[in-house]
């Protein structure tokens, strides 16, 4: 046999035994102290505050806020995005430990957090004094009365962004209402067949609620702390958002590719989608996916379901919410509160570099934000579209289980759309299935 | 525990026997058709590795604009690779020394464990053997995947996730390298061996050291080998065990970026570095097999050779 | 004087046996043993958000019983196995016989380019797949027009997907048991008058069962467990892979998504406890192939 052989039979034949110690040892060892035991107290010096978000271009926001602050240092970790730091979060929160000190929630995800009572209620540390830096339907989404458990920081207010070169190219109009939009989307069609108004996407459980938002669709009454819970899924203003959109499947004016998917890019970037429906933050996602189109878009509001009507929906937003696991409260809201708080230079990293929109009425009117040109946006000062979506969006409750009622919608839709039976159906099954979970979970469910 | 392999104990040589036995002379269809069916499956095989190579020249636009099988106008693969390294403060190279401490330690770890387990049921008589051993070919069937979640609940109530012992420990449980390397010693270690050492007055631990291990040593490589692959590659223990993404392995953390691209609201959906670091991360063990084929290729049988 | 002998030698080797298979039997204790009861008591309670955990008795299990998720789950996988199994031990059969008819550089390189999958991990080969099956940025559809993504095509789509990883690695397990068969039987069938293919059926095939039997039960086990692929395939079309496509997801998904670790566990469990006896009773069934005792 070649040396080789020897060294290797040399490096492991003798440590056989050293290996049964050495692992002994380890297990000891690995009983006996945690991955992350912070630090010792720190009696003096500034706090370090742990921060949990996946926000894009975070890091300038955090050196900004530790440059600015003596007393307290945070550190940034990006714990997952969406479900993979929410499942992280929540097996932290019981366990007792791993949590960090503040955490970012979409604020679909409040109530689910809420009702593990692990969340500070950072009212206590004079949270309610910035109640009037945001709008009313914002700070219903965070807080239970006095009781504030989150601080705002973004919003997805929806509106319609379109590609101007695709609408002069077949001699689209914006449309003002549903059957306006319908009405370019036959158009489109005859002229182009490939083309689609837009693609929608049933895998994405936060984009069908924002629009069911809009027509005025409510399917939870649920107040965090309550055993109660109503549950309407299926009501008629869901239904009739439903019934819509399946019309437009089934007439082939819009695709359903999944969201987020690279084909899903494809057909942004290649025109194939005159309009794309979107949140607060979409402006910064077009522009990171489909980068060749720069120019080419505009925004509008989304079309009203009654011309001249002002219903508007929200597609995501975040929040930064204190856990109990925190040996700093009064740091670690102030942190919450004024990382983004309503500081413009923070924000203007927000709203350059991470395309964020911002929920702090101070910034929203501020002219850099209102009278910012995009020049994805071929020069259009977009944010004076959202601006008014923002505040027309009403108040909305979420169930303490989103996950599962997510998962629910976005399941009962895709089967509608691939086996093409009733959508109004699928909302039938949802509710059914939330119902008979909600009641299953200890709740007095009033349908 | 690691993932099933059923990795073998041979000879690590490769004999084909061709002095014994001729393939025919016949120059005929049977030969070619042969050939044409091993090239049709050798392009199935390579044909994803291929596209990858391809696509880690493209930027982000390039490969959702340009055709899949060939390159794109220019060339970023080196633009794409320090993006690779760079994005995230460089937690891709985090992941890649992960990867490796995991398999490494994992490797050696159960290699050696398995050793002195398969050694002591094929050559020591100790009471509860052979009930030991039955209990081990039981527990071989049991799926290591429907253990991982009942592990990580079981782990948490210790507080032992989220750190490399999470991934380790549960990886230096090898079953089926005990069963094989018991099958190997059974056959390969002769008894009288052993016995001579012990009547030159050597002590059981000196015996399994400077005997029994050389003349285990092809079986041992196998096993180790196997193991750090199995650890290598594997997704569900460290994407249940883990949540500070500075520990995960490769395998966790493309998955991670993966699905923020998908998502809408984390920013920029970089499939490049994705597509890019998925390259990065199955070169080493490409290049390990390609040097190291003496051990796979010759040594994959099990039991049932006996 | 030799008795005494004998007895300290069968006493050190007694002593020294236990030392041996110590660090392994706590191991086996800690993730094995141990989770499978966790997991057992974990099932056998319920919490709820409201009233948080209660002892439950069987309800998780009368529960998953009846839950249409997670029988349309099992049967997915036992279809899967069956179907997917025989196509790729077919598949890597063939390879295997090949190989072993045809010793050439070429059939070295083949054998080469067959097992390399195995070498790349599960994730980074879904994520090859799931982009060269993309309907419109991948090459597949544009070349065969079928939508590979498409409901009625995925789970055929996660076979080829298992077929490619797995088919070079059970094709060279069963090339090595072919290498080590004595090749005067086919010199005696040839001069019978058996063609090559008669010789690879009939003869060759036979005996290798003991390894055909061998790769077959474990890639059974492997298909009743699947997870990685479909879960990383979701996002590409998630009406089609549901968070209860496998016992394994749904599982995961009870755990991780909704936080019900005690369904989860009883999920796990159960999936344990298929795997367990239908792989002792397949077994059973080919122990005289198998020459597993």
């Amino acid at each position: 046999m070649s040396a080789r052989h020897l060294s290797v039979r040399r490096g492991r034949a003798r440590p056989a035994t050293a290996m049964v110690i050495g692992l002994v040892a380890a297990l000891a060892l690995a009983t006996g102290c945690s991955s992350d035991d912070g630090g010792g107290e720190q009696t003096s010096g500034p706090v370090t505050i742990k921060v949990w978000a996946w926000y894009p271009a975070f890091q300038p926001v955090v050196d900004l806020f530790n440059a600015t602050h003596d007393d307290i240092k945070i550190e940034w970790t990006n714990a997952g995005a969406g479900q993979d730091q929410y499942t992280k979060l929540q097996t932290a929160l019981k366990a007792g430990k791993g949590a960090p000190d503040v955490a970012m929630l979409e604020f679909q995800e409040m109530p689910t957090f809420q009702i593990t009572k692990h969340l500070v209620d950072m009212g206590k540390y004079g949270a309610n004094e910035i109640k009037g830096n945001y709008a009313d339907w914002a700070w219903k989404q965070v807080s239970v009365g006095d009781a504030v458990y989150s601080i705002p920081v973004d919003a997805g207010p929806m509106a319609m962004l379109y590609r101007q070169d695709v609408f002069d190219k077949f001699g689209l109009t914006v449309p003002k209402t549903w059957d306006e939009y319908k009405q370019q989307a036959v158009k489109l069609k005859a002229a182009s067949p490939t083309s689609f108004i837009s693609d929608f996407g049933a895998n994405d459980g936060g984009f069908m609620t924002g629009i069911m938002w809009q027509t005025g669709s409510r399917p939870y009454d649920y107040s965090s702390g309550s055993t109660d819970i109503g549950v309407k899924v299926n009501n008629a203003e869901a239904k009739q958002t439903m019934t819509y959109w399946e019309d437009m499947v089934d007439s082939g004016l819009a695709d359903t590719v999944a969201y987020g998917t690279t084909d899903f890019y494809n057909g942004l970037a290649s025109g194939k989608y005159a309009t794309y429906l979107a949140a607060g933050w979409g402006p910064g996602y077009l522009q990171s996916v489909a980068k060749t189109t720069a120019g080419k878009w505009r925004a509008a509001p989304l079309p009203q379901w009654v011309a001249g009507e002002d219903r508007q929906g929200d597609w995501g937003g975040s929040s930064f919410a204190v856990t109990d696991q925190t040996e700093h409260p009064e740091e670690a809201t102030k942190v919450a509160m004024e990382i983004f708080g309503s500081n413009k230079d923070a924000w203007k990293i927000g709203i350059d570099q991470a395309y964020l929109f911002p929920t702090a009425k101070p910034i929203l009117e501020w002219d850099y934000f209102l009278n910012k040109e995009y020049e994805f946006f071929g020069g259009q000062k977009v944010n004076e579209i959202f601006v008014p979506a923002y505040n027309g969006v009403g108040e909305y409750d979420w169930p303490p289980f989103n996950s599962y009622s997510f998962n629910q919608l976005t399941t009962a839709i895709n089967q509608a759309v691939t086996k093409k039976t009733s959508w109004t159906a699928a909302l039938d099954t949802v509710q059914q299935n939330v119902s008979t979970y909600a009641k299953q979970q200890g709740f007095t469910v009033t349908q | 525990m690691t993932t099933l392999t059923a990795a073998g104990a041979g000879t690590g040589t490769d004999t084909p026997r061709t002095d014994t036995w001729r393939a025919p002379a016949r120059p005929g269809a049977g030969r070619i058709s042969s050939y044409a069916v091993m090239a049709v499956m050798a392009v199935y095989f390579l044909l994803p590795f291929w596209w990858l190579l391809v696509a880690a020249t493209k930027d982000n636009d390039g490969l959702f604009g340009s055709a899949p099988l060939w390159f794109a106008g220019e060339n970023h693969f080196f633009d794409n690779l320090k993006v690779l390294f760079t994005h995230e403060n460089g937690v891709y190279l985090k992941w890649m020394r992960n990867s490796a401490l995991y398999s490494v330690v994992s490797g050696v770890g159960a290699t050696a464990i398995s050793a002195l387990a398969g050694y002591a049921f094929a050559k020591l008589r100790f009471p509860g053997r052979n009930a030991l051993f039955a209990a081990l070919l039981g527990l071989i069937m049991v799926p290591a995947t429907a253990l991982v979640l009942p592990t990580y609940l079981m782990m948490s109530q210790v507080g032992l996730v989220d750190s490399i012992w999470a991934v380790i420990l549960p990886s230096l449980l090898s079953p089926f390298g005990v069963y094989l390397l018991r099958v190997y010693v059974h056959d390969s270690v002769p008894d009288e061996m052993l016995e001579a050492a012990r009547i030159d007055g050597a002590g059981e631990l000196r015996v399994f050291r400077s005997v029994a291990l050389p003349a285990m040593r092809p079986a041992l490589v196998t096993v180790l080998l196997f193991t750090m692959v199995a650890t290598w590659n594997n997704f569900f223990l460290p994407l249940v065990m883990l949540s500070d993404n500075e520990l995960f392995p490769l395998t966790v953390g493309l998955r991670t970026w993966y699905m923020s691209a998908t998502l809408g609201n984390a920013g920029p959906a970089l499939f490049n570095v994705i597509v890019v670091g998925a390259l990065v991360a199955i070169l080493p063990l490409i290049v390990a097999f390609l040097l190291l084929q003496r051990y796979w290729r010759g040594g994959l049988t099990i039991g049932s050779l006996k | 004087m030799k008795t005494t002998r004998r007895r300290t030698t069968k006493g050190r080797q007694a002593l020294t046996g236990w030392l041996f298979v110590a660090p392994f039997t706590l191991l086996l204790i800690a993730f094995l043993l141990l989770p499978m009861a966790y997991a057992l008591k974990l099932s056998l309670y319920r919490s709820t958000l409201v009233e948080g955990e209660v002892f439950a008795w069987f309800d998780n299990y009368r529960q998953a019983l009846g839950d249409p998720e997670f029988r349309s789950g099992v049967w997915r996988v036992l279809i899967f196995g069956l179907v997917q199994t025989p196509v790729m031990i077919g598949l890597a059969l063939l390879a295997a016989l090949l190989v072993d008819g045809v010793i050439s550089r070429f059939s070295r390189f083949f054998r080469l380019a067959a097992f390399v999958p195995y070498a790349v991990p599960v994730v980074i080969g879904t994520l090859m797949w799931g982009f060269l099956y993309s309907p419109n940025t991948g090459p597949l559809t544009a070349v065969t027009g079928i939508d590979f993504l498409s409901n009625n095509m995925v789970l055929a789509s996660l076979g080829n997907i298992v077929t490619w990883q797995w088919a070079g690695y059970n094709m060279i397990v069963l090339y090595a048991a072919l290498q080590g068969m004595p090749r005067e039987i086919y010199e005696s069938a040839k001069i019978d008058g058996a063609s090559e293919v008669q010789i690879a059926l009939r003869v060759k095939t036979p005996m290798i069962s003991a390894a055909l039997v061998l790769v077959t039960i474990f890639t059974i086990i492997g298909t009743l467990q699947f997870f990685t692929e479909p879960l990383l395939l979701q996002p590409l079309n998630p009406g089609a892979i549901t968070n209860s496509y496998t016992p394994n997801i749904y599982a995961y998904n009870q755990a991780f998504s909704f936080q019900q670790h005690n369904y989860s566990a009883a999920i796990s469990f159960l999936l344990g406890a298929v795997v367990f006896v239908g792989s002792y009773i397949f077994l059973y069934l080919t122990r005289r192939r198998s020459a597993l005792r």
